[in-house]
């Protein structure tokens, strides 16, 4: 197993980003596509030792990943998301399954009543607004406790839905935690064939016609030949819950080093950021780099805006009409729609220099290996880059670059082997 | 003059490396040649009729005698055996192939030269008075803070994407032979209520399509906060300057849409902003590149005249090159010599490798191993002993460098026009050398006087033809090459730009056309110390138009 352990070896470093990034990508050519139990254990005893988490909706297929979990290691904690809207026969089905498998370690999730009581004080929330709901009982709850791991398990199938379409055994998220899905390539008929193998017990309300369980109200039953989940959020354009989201609201997608093009302290990473889009809701979008002109003209509803956001500074947007409101966003982009194009330098050291804006900030458009040293000076930090010379040159640390400079620039660039002058002024202060 | 340190090396040889790595990325086909072409201008490289021209600062004109010899040696072993001085004091090599550039520049790097920012929409190289340091109306020497400047502008990340270039000129004398209010900044040398030197600052000049004097924006900067002026200036142009459309793009026409009051306040407010912080200059740093320029160890001369109306009896051609080619120096006994490199019916500008290697030569012996490039493209020995003059003269007489017109007919400036330049719509060498011919007899330029004609070969007026006394712009109509005078252009501290009194000329008949203003301006004059534009500006466009195209 020399091999694994140097896989081990570079991810429990917590090398770089791009080092676990090649790492999982490896992870997934070493296991045989129904090598469930070979996944779950490699990622449990070499990649995450003590340091991994099983969540589970106990619904109908629950029991399979369940039973892996206790073979594996009965102790390994076991999430289950109490979100106080389950069919009475889940919360039966959670204890006949601890019982009957053995698992020591089952925590339930529940809600915030903070949350409940300011957002769905009535209960109606998931009538309202589904994704608001999910959010509250299932997001919020989860997101704190995965915190503490570094991975977590779950028991998606890639049959399941055609978002899920290419789920693999591995993923990074883009917060850089791992994400094992050991049955990713279960078909329904292995799930059926692993659960009688293993005589393990159905779901009370699975032969009622139920295929796919969730919350009481926002589950309904399947009819023969549908798609399994298509009973959850009937009627609504809904696939997910949010709990397998990435930020930005689209589903996350397993990473592919090619998709990503966000790099950033040396690695290109999982972007959590979109771009706005016309008839996007102010009030409510997340991750979305808002154009400067949109926020001026929307102000109030952006700054109520409970989620992240970003900025988009296109050239010619005048950066000081926004100083105030700088600390609201998490990232500012900064548009170079063509690389000759240099008003985003002096909107960057603007922005760093003279308000003091600490976020991240990222170059968008053109933006090329030759540029790329003179934007970090003028203060960013982050690039989107799609041009694969670039790409290829960021990756391997090959950037041509003049990295003496005469001129003081930026708030990082102490003078002090910067310009001749000064650093002489300097050493005889 | 200024010496490299450490850090300045360390530069240069970063920068050089940089660009020899963007050079293969480019032969590898990495780099589209959309993407390397601001790179490689950025460099100095352009891309021209006939094959890449390197352009190479000299960084304010001046240049020792060991970096003349480096050009010398890169004219013969990479060009075909010449070099071509420009307008902006820098020299140019027409023939070099792309992969010699990288060594090139690893030649000129080790003696302290490069070709930064000699194109390219960013900062240019500064350019100032070919006689700083030695004119003796000279205010101060403006070279340290050109080099200051220069240090300042190097690869300065917000302003290496301009919405177009930008060029810096700056003068310490009164008198303004660097041409500063056709520059997008320019700098002259000022004096303050309570006595404190500092620079008045004139923003917006430029030539090309659009000829625009430059303002005044400030009556007086301080030397510490100069570098967070021009800092403001510079960001106020990057953020609003036009980048719709690259003939508006220069500052002027910024400056001439908003008017120079608005620009005035945008440039305050940043000021207000940015002085005071990081860019201060302070006074020990400019005393420490100050000492760079230094003047050398001047001998006492007891002679401090030279008779000039003694040689012109005793051996004319000397008198005149003596009664041209001479400026007054501070130092008493010593005078700067201006080495024309406009012989009769040659191409303005050219040296040879032989003719570099003599003038670095000349230099070492005869002038404190320094040398200049003038903005009129000829070369300056700024530092000469008067009794040295009859022997450096000889010299240059075997070598064919002895030409006595300064500031005459045949000391014009001309482009290199459709020749070499890919921009270009017309040849303005061969009308220059035809002009030259047509007054290259000494009585007959001697009669004339101070006259300078300036030829551009297309519209982008690298020529400076708006400032000739006499322009001449070449243009293409109907495939034909026509050229369009103008007249009563000046490039000094009383700056004009000329006016077109008519239609274009064919090649062949501008000669005539020349004389017969020339003619005019002889015949209606009222002394032979009232020059062609004192009497143009007396007269107007009149007498001038008819000699050009007939009584109406």
């Amino acid at each position: 197993m020399a091999q694994t352990s140097t896989i081990a070896t570079l991810m429990a470093a917590d090398s770089v980003r791009e080092k676990r990034s090649l790492a999982i990508m490896a992870l997934n050519g070493l296991y045989d596509e129904m090598d469930a139990a070979g996944v779950l254990r490699h990622a449990v005893a070499e990649v995450l030792p003590g340091d991994i988490a099983i969540v589970s909706s106990f619904g109908a297929d629950s029991a399979v990943l369940l039973h892996l979990v206790a073979e594996v290691d009965r102790n390994l904690p076991v999430y289950f998301l109490e979100t106080g809207k389950h069919f009475a026969e889940t919360l039966d089905y959670v204890e006949t399954l601890k019982r009957q498998l053995g698992l020591k370690n089952v925590r339930a999730l529940t809600p915030d009543p903070k949350d409940v009581a300011r957002f769905d004080p009535d209960g109606t929330l998931w009538e309202t607004d589904p994704d608001s709901c999910c959010h509250i009982r299932k997001t919020e709850p989860l997101d704190a406790a995965v915190k503490g791991f570094g991975g977590w398990v779950t028991g998606r199938k890639r049959y399941q839905t055609k978002e899920r379409g290419v789920l693999p055994h591995f993923e990074l998220t883009s917060d850089d935690r791992i994400k094992i899905n050991p049955l990713a390539y279960f078909s329904d008929q292995d799930i059926a064939d692993y659960k009688a193998k293993h005589g393990l017990p159905e779901h009370p309300l699975y032969d009622k016609g139920y295929k796919s369980i969730g919350c009481a109200p926002c589950t309904s039953i399947v009819a023969d030949g549908e798609d399994p989940r298509a009973g959850r959020w009937r009627g609504l354009n809904k696939k997910e819950c949010g709990i397998h989201f990435d930020f930005n609201g689209a589903i996350a997608k397993p990473m592919v080093q090619a998709d990503l093009t966000l790099f950033k302290a040396g690695a290109f990473i999982a972007d959590p950021f979109r771009a706005y889009a016309e008839g996007d809701d102010l009030g409510s979008v997340r991750y979305t780099h808002i154009p400067l002109a949109v926020f001026r003209a929307n102000r109030d509803v952006v700054l109520a805006n409970p989620h992240p956001n970003g900025l988009l500074v296109a050239p010619g947007d005048r950066v000081e009409d926004v100083a105030a409101d700088l600390a609201r966003f998490s990232s500012i982009a900064v548009a170079f729609p063509g690389f000759t194009d240099g008003r985003g330098y002096s909107s960057a050291r603007l922005l760093v220099e003279r308000y003091g804006y600490g976020g991240e900030l990222r170059a968008v458009g053109d933006v090329l290996a030759d540029q790329i040293p003179l934007m970090r000076r003028c203060g960013i930090t982050a690039f989107v880059v799609k041009h694969e010379p670039t790409r290829a040159a960021l990756r391997a640390g090959t950037l041509a670059t003049v990295d003496i400079f005469y001129q003081p620039v930026g708030k990082t660039e102490v003078p002090l082997g910067t310009r001749p002058y000064l650093r002489r002024a300097t050493e005889t202060v | 003059m200024y010496r490299y340190d450490e850090f300045d090396a360390a530069f240069v040889k970063a920068r050089t490396d940089q660009f020899a790595d963007q050079v293969m990325r480019r032969l590898a086909g990495e780099l589209s040649e959309d993407q390397f072409r601001p790179l490689r201008l950025m460099n100095g490289l352009y891309l021209q009729l006939h094959a890449y021209m390197l352009r190479i600062a000299v960084p304010y004109g001046t240049m020792s005698a060991k970096q003349l010899r480096m050009l010398a040696h890169i004219a013969r072993t990479y060009d075909r055996g010449y070099g071509h001085f420009t307008t902006r004091q820098n020299i140019q090599f027409n023939w070099p192939k792309l992969r010699d550039i990288p060594p090139i520049l690893a030649d000129l790097a080790s003696v302290e030269m490069h070709a930064i920012q000699t194109s390219g929409n960013c900062i240019r190289n500064i350019t100032t008075d070919q006689f700083a340091g030695a004119a003796a109306d000279e205010i101060i020497d403006p070279r340290p803070v050109a080099e200051i400047l220069r240090q300042w502008s190097s690869l300065h990340p917000e302003f290496s994407y301009l919405p177009r270039k930008f060029k810096i000129a700056m003068t310490g004398a009164t008198h303004d032979r660097a041409a500063i209010r056709f520059h997008d900044i320019g700098l002259q040398a000022a004096t303050n209520a309570t006595g404190d030197i500092g620079w008045q600052v004139w923003v917006g000049g430029g030539l090309g399509r659009t000829p625009i004097i430059g303002k005044e924006i400030s009556p007086f900067v301080p030397h510490e906060h100069l570098l967070a002026y021009l800092e403001s200036i510079l960001r106020v142009y990057n953020r609003y300057g036009r980048r719709d459309n690259k003939y508006k793009a220069r500052i002027k026409i910024l400056v001439h849409e908003e008017g120079i009051d608005t620009i005035r306040a945008q440039v305050d407010e940043e000021f207000a902003a940015v002085k005071g912080g990081v860019l201060t200059l302070p006074q020990a740093e400019l005393d420490r590149i100050t000492a760079y320029f230094a003047p050398p160890e001047f001998d006492r001369i007891n002679e401090t005249r030279v008779d000039v109306a003694r040689e012109k009896i005793v051996n004319p051609a000397y008198g005149r090159w003596l009664e041209r080619n001479l400026n007054a120096h501070r130092q008493p006994g010593y005078v700067s010599v201006t080495i024309s490199l406009k012989p009769i019916g040659g191409a303005p500008g050219d040296a040879t490798d032989a003719q570099m290697d003599v003038v670095a030569g000349l230099a070492e012996r005869y002038s404190h191993d320094e040398l200049r490039v003038t903005h009129e493209q000829n070369l300056v020995l700024p530092h000469v002993k008067i009794t040295d003059l009859a022997a450096l003269y000889a010299v240059l007489v075997e070598n064919g460098l002895a030409e006595g017109n300064a500031g005459q007919i045949t000391d014009m400036i001309a482009c290199p026009g459709l020749d070499f330049c890919a921009l270009a719509n017309a040849r303005s060498i061969p009308i220059a050398q035809e002009i030259s011919k047509r007054f290259g007899a000494p009585e007959r330029q001697a009669e004339i006087g101070d006259l300078k004609i300036k030829i551009s070969g297309c519209i982008n007026a690298c020529g400076h033809h708006h400032v000739g006394h006499i322009g001449i712009l070449g243009v293409e109509k109907k495939g034909t090459e026509l050229y369009q005078i103008t007249v009563g252009g000046d490039a000094t501290e009383t700056a004009s730009i000329g006016n077109i009194l008519g239609p274009g000329f064919v090649a062949e008949a501008v000669p005539d056309a020349i004389e017969r203003l020339v003619d005019t301006y002889l015949a209606a004059r009222t002394t032979p110390a009232e020059t062609f534009l004192m009497a143009y500006r007396r007269l107007g466009d009149a007498p001038f138009k008819e000699a050009l195209y007939g009584a109406d």
